[in-house]
């Protein structure tokens, strides 16, 4: 355990109270020539409002934060706390390879509105547990706001989060909120919740895909949901019935998901992109070096979409 | 071939004397323990019965003393999993000829077949006997050889013998692609989740687990599954961290640890085979402080 003499919170932290809840995590839509289409984002945002969102979760991986520039990622967590208007909290998505260039983005964002920060480990390099808490410790108290840790260890395979980095940076971040969790582990996410719960009460675990039932059922309060561009409906009838801790009730909309989930995952990581064509609301196509979806690709998603009963009570066009 | 597998199950350790020679005795012992303190069915012998430091001799000779002990109590399941195949095929026949009541086996070890491999491995060994078949997925100690949506779904098809998996990747997505795809083609498919990993599973459809702490807590295995069948989240909760502190003891060199941890509850069952270390003296003092620090020695039962 690293003692390191805390400074005092800066201050009164609203660590405590904030619960995200059902958060959407909107794509970010392309022009045909990859500039960001910042109108077509505007009206993103407004579906997502009008569909259920409790709060925001803007330029995740799903909105393709790692190919937007620095300035892009700025202006867009602007646009999104203009246009969402104090409806709902905005959290800011900040992750990047290099400490200082997150700090910054983290700063920025709490300047310009954001409810909260997530990060994930970084890109690419792969420190020492001691460097991964400079690293999550930096971000964190660059901002008063609640700070969320990403955990997303297939994506990002290189850096494992243990229940030590966990427990370090909770004494050493009084707005270490929780963690956002898309390893879908059930050993690590009893472990980190049964462990923080001992310190923290307030700790939280967001279950950072729909995999909603088995995170909720070790202590999961809240969901990010990329699928809820698509399936809006089914995200909020799953996330309502979790909340409420009726896990026997939500397993028939969790098989729906996963089963949403994977038909868009076969797709490639275009899937979502085409899936919410497929809805009527098309965003574009995501950048290089993502492949389009390809022709017969895009027929076959639409095809497997249009069998699953569920998506006919879903919401087409904007 | 009615076998319905639900609730806690136990999967015993393998007792051996101070030579690392077999103790059939506390064998017979530690069976009884079990279905005493309420286990709806035994299977033996899984990793943490030490199976593959076992002769397939030896493996034979407690398989007999199972099926004997437990004299149709509850239902035994052999895992015939080796690391030859032809073994696997050979223990699936004597399992069988015995009169157990079912077989267990993993995907194979070392090799890393296909999944046509993998589909063909178990339709042999599913033929090859008329006793049900559950298989054992466990992705995270196997390389990432595991049992899909579709892998299950044309087993189920293809094996009417083919009743259960224990689930051991103990991962969300994992877990709903098997589930999603073995419960809509038969409903009466059991789940059975690896360790006590219950409190996420059962919302999903799990019917039970293969207990790794049964034989030091069983009241607190089956409190869990009770509390996790009647909906109880905030209390299954508990149990579940609970158990999961537990683990995190007996999870390093297992089943060494559990062992050892045994001694403190008067059940010693001896060392454990190499290269498997023996719990030390001061380890299992250790367990013995960890135990009494949770309540295990005031809540469960002490010796045999």
């Amino acid at each position: 355990m690293i003692a390191t003499s805390l400074s005092l919170p800066k201050k009164a932290l609203k660590v405590a109270n904030f619960i995200p809840g059902l958060v959407h995590t909107p794509v970010t839509p392309f022009t045909r020539d990859y500039r960001v289409d910042y109108d077509l984002y505007r009206k993103i945002v407004q579906f997502h409002l009008r569909n259920g969102a409790e709060a925001l979760a803007v330029q995740m991986h799903a909105g393709e934060s790692v190919s937007l520039s620095d300035l892009e990622q700025r202006q867009l967590i602007e646009l999104a706390v203009t246009q969402v208007n104090g409806r709902v909290p905005v959290i800011a998505h900040v992750s990047d390879s290099g400490t200082a260039i997150a700090v910054a983005r983290a700063h920025h964002a709490e300047n310009v509105g954001a409810a909260a920060i997530v990060a994930t480990t970084p890109y690419y390099w792969t420190p020492p547990p001691s460097m991964l808490i400079e690293h999550f410790a930096q971000i964190g108290s660059a901002v008063t706001v609640p700070f969320f840790v990403y955990y997303a260890p297939e994506e990002l395979p290189g850096v494992k989060l243990g229940t030590d980095t966990v427990m370090t940076l909770i004494k050493q971040l009084p707005n270490f909120a929780g963690v956002v969790d898309a390893s879908l582990d059930w050993q690590f996410m009893i472990n980190i919740l049964s462990n923080a719960w001992r310190v923290r009460p307030e700790f939280q675990l967001l279950s950072g895909t729909e995999y909603m039932v088995s995170a909720g059922a070790v202590g999961a309060t809240s969901m990010f949901s990329s699928l809820a561009g698509v399936a809006p409906k089914l995200a909020r009838r799953l996330y309502d019935i979790c909340r409420k801790e009726k896990y026997f009730d939500a397993r028939a909309p969790q098989e729906m998901l996963a089963e949403l989930r994977q038909i868009i995952k076969r797709a490639g990581p275009a899937g979502l992109k085409g899936a919410m064509r497929a809805m009527g609301r098309d965003c574009g196509e995501p950048r290089p070096p993502l492949d389009p979806l390809p022709a017969a690709g895009a027929q076959k998603l639409t095809a497997a979409l249009d069998a699953l009963a569920p998506l006919r009570d879903e919401p087409r066009g904007w | 071939m009615p076998l319905i597998l639900k609730g806690v199950m136990q999967s015993p350790v393998t007792p051996l004397k101070h030579d690392f020679s077999p103790d059939l005795e506390t064998f017979e012992k530690l069976l009884d323990f079990h279905i005493r303190t309420g286990a709806t069915a035994i299977s033996w012998p899984h990793h943490k019965g030490e199976s593959l430091n076992l002769t397939i001799a030896e493996r034979k000779a407690f398989a007999e003393v199972a099926v004997k002990v437990v004299a149709k109590r509850v239902p035994v399941s052999i895992h015939v999993s080796a690391l030859a195949v032809e073994d696997s095929m050979e223990l699936a026949r004597h399992a069988q000829r015995i009169g157990a009541d079912a077989i267990i086996a993993i995907t194979p070890y070392f090799w890393k077949p296909t999944s046509e491999g993998l589909y063909d491995y178990f339709v042999r060994l599913g033929t090859s006997i008329d006793l049900p078949l559950i298989a054992y997925n466990s992705p995270s100690y196997l390389s990432g050889l595991e049992f899909t949506g579709d892998l299950t779904r044309r087993l189920i098809e293809r094996l009417p013998n083919f009743i259960a998996m224990k689930e051991a990747s103990f991962n969300s997505e994992k877990y709903l692609e098997i589930s999603r795809a073995a419960l809509a083609l038969r409903p009466t498919f059991a789940m059975i989740s690896g360790v006590e990993f219950l409190a996420p599973a059962v919302p999903l459809g799990g019917a039970g687990s293969y207990s790794s702490a049964g034989a030091i807590c069983p009241n607190l295995c089956k409190e869990l599954y009770d509390t996790c069948v009647a909906g109880e989240s905030k209390r299954a909760r508990e149990l579940q961290f609970k158990l999961a502190r537990l683990w995190d003891l007996f999870r390093d060199q297992y089943p060494s640890s559990l062992k050892g941890g045994m001694v403190a509850m008067g059940r010693p069952v001896g060392p454990t085979r190499p290269p498997l270390p023996t719990a030390s003296r001061e380890r299992q003092a250790y367990i013995a402080t960890q135990l009494e620090e949770l309540g295990i020695l005031d809540t469960e039962p002490h010796g045999w």
